[in-house]
């Protein structure tokens, strides 16, 4: 079943300006999707959306079926949002925070203390639970936003750029305990990022926004084949024969473009049948950033 | 009323008693009123010469207010006819002080956005910061009177050995006009604070609020107006009408979008 689930979103602002046009996707339970483009690309408008704190102005979208735009308290109770505008109170403590936004979501105060105990230890801040919010670091504030969007058992969860100013030890346990969320307990989470690479490590699925639209959508293979030359093969070695077509790149270095990975081994074969020497092979499959900024310098090109 | 927006008046309660600044602040006025005012009053009445212009004041009053000595008679008038008006303005105040900051200052500090992706309908959210400025106010008003009876007493009692008793006007004052008056000024307090960009502008507005009573006050002080029990009951009534009326119709157009803007 489809957790999230965009048809033709659109949102224009009064001044005029459209954040987000015409986006259409869905997303299954249990997935980890990134949602991804650089700052103003309607990344966090989407979010507003999906969450009912916005009106879409054309399209409409779902969260585990309710439409936010009708349902904004039911859908609010399904989900959890982690943005850097949603900040907690400077003057309670780590713990007492929690205990509040537990509340606010209808848990009892004995639930809420056992789940706020459990994800403070999850996120390394047992330690500071009884200090003030104003003592917090950024990344500790930040960790602690992850626990109360998640004191509810959200069955989707929001995350805003969830690992800035996180240390890397710190970053690497917050992204083990959203990968789990979603492999252990199928919640979707919807992860808004301009950190490509920090996407590619974590992400099952992307999307890439520029301007509002939508450029891509689909797993990492899906996009490498959407982009022309998926993979990129350098080879090392000499008396490469000329009508297999290799561009040099340097001295002794040779490139070819291929679709798919299926043409390597054939292409290998040929080689050393017609006598090449071969020193070293490697596939260069497109990154994340590669495609993002294929897709966007083809879009910058259409539209001129 | 949920369990969930009474989380939020108690977090908005414990807002103001941690925050020091403001906690005195909410305190000043009160005193000032409920010590300060009555002392200078007993003083005034205790040292004035028998022939002076109170006495032809009094002489003024109807025949059932006449009773006791010079000082007594003031001291009367001054509890149940002068400080009762004056004691209006504080569940105003009070008001002001918690409830400007109500929406605004959950803005300034962006926590706003959070409880508004809670399960609340701003309809509750409104209703929540409402009822956390009104209990404050009415428990400031509650504690100023008593404070303001006993100083009273004392004072009378050491100067003239006579305690003045409240008349029925402090029942009428305390538990109808005074809630009525404080329940209007928070309402429309927190909805103009759902407007504002600013703290500072919230409370700028939320201090006109104060001239009504000023107005009643300058009324009483000067004779204009004779403001007994059937008069402030029947302001009560009209400003119980006018706090429900607000209640339900204040956050009618509001939207998550315009509460953010």
């Amino acid at each position: 079943m489809n957790t999230i689930i965009l048809e033709h979103l659109s949102k224009t602002y009064p001044g005029g300006k459209k954040a987000v046009n015409q986006i259409d996707l869905s997303l299954d339970a249990g997935e980890v999707f990134g949602f991804l483009g650089p700052n103003g690309a309607g990344k966090t408008t989407t979010v507003k959306l999906l969450n009912g704190i916005l009106a879409p102005t054309e399209g409409s979208c779902q969260i585990c079926g309710l439409d936010p735009n009708v349902y904004p308290q039911k859908t609010h109770a399904l989900s959890g949002v982690v943005t850097e505008h949603a900040q907690m109170y400077d003057h309670l403590s780590g713990v007492d925070n929690l205990l509040f936004y537990g509340q606010v979501f209808g848990l009892s105060s004995r639930d809420c203390r056992a789940r706020a105990e459990e994800l403070l230890t999850k996120l390394g801040l047992l330690a500071a639970k009884d200090q003030k919010l104003s003592t917090y670091s950024t990344g500790m504030r930040q960790r602690l936003s992850l626990a109360r969007a998640l004191i509810h058992r959200p069955r989707v969860l929001f995350l805003d750029e969830p690992t800035s100013g996180l240390d890397p030890e710190s970053a690497r346990n917050v992204n083990s305990l959203i990968q789990n969320l979603a492999q252990e307990e199928e919640i979707t989470v919807f992860l808004c990022t301009h950190q490509l690479r920090y996407a590619q490590e974590i992400c099952t699925r992307y999307g890439l926004l520029e301007e509002g639209n939508l450029l891509a959508f689909g797993t990492l293979e899906q996009l490498q084949e959407q982009i022309a030359g998926g993979i990129t093969l350098t080879i090392q070695g000499a008396h490469i024969p000329s009508h297999l077509v290799f561009s040099q790149r340097g001295e002794g270095i040779y490139e070819k473009n291929l679709s798919s990975r299926e043409e390597i081994p054939q292409l290998i074969r040929q080689l050393a049948m017609e006598g090449a020497d071969l020193y070293q092979v490697q596939a260069h499959t497109p990154s994340l950033e590669d495609i993002y900024f294929t897709l966007t310098s083809k879009r910058k090109e259409t539209v001129s | 009323m949920n369990s969930s927006m009474l989380a939020i008046m108690r977090k908005d309660l414990r807002g103001v008693t941690v925050n020091r600044r403001l906690f005195s602040s909410l305190w000043i006025l009160p005193v000032i009123f409920t010590v300060f005012l009555p002392s200078v009053f007993n003083f005034i009445f205790y040292v004035s010469p028998e022939d002076s212009d109170f006495t032809k004041m009094i002489d003024l009053l109807p025949a059932s207010m006449q009773t006791g000595d010079l000082t007594q008679i003031m001291a009367d008038l001054a509890l149940n006819n002068i400080m009762p008006v004056f004691l209006l303005i504080i569940p105003v105040m009070t008001s002001s002080i918690m409830a400007a900051s109500s929406f605004v200052g959950e803005k300034e500090k962006h926590t706003l956005e959070t409880l508004l992706y809670s399960p609340l309908s701003l309809k509750q959210i409104f209703q929540a910061k409402v009822l956390a400025s009104f209990s404050l106010s009415m428990l400031v008003t509650f504690v100023s009177c008593i404070l303001l009876f006993v100083v009273f007493g004392i004072e009378n009692y050491i100067l003239s050995g006579w305690i003045p008793m409240p008349s029925l006007t402090w029942l009428v004052l305390l538990f109808l006009l005074s809630p009525s008056i404080s329940l209007i000024a928070v309402t429309l307090i927190v909805r103009g604070s759902a407007k504002a960009q600013s703290v500072e502008e919230s409370q700028q507005s939320a201090s006109y609020l104060v001239i009504p009573v000023v107005l009643l006050i300058v009324g009483q002080v000067s004779g204009i107006l004779l403001i007994n029990a059937g008069i402030l009951f029947l302001l009560s009534i009209l400003s119980a009408v006018i706090a429900w009326f607000l209640m339900q119709k204040s956050m009618k157009n509001w939207n998550y979008e315009k509460l953010l803007r």
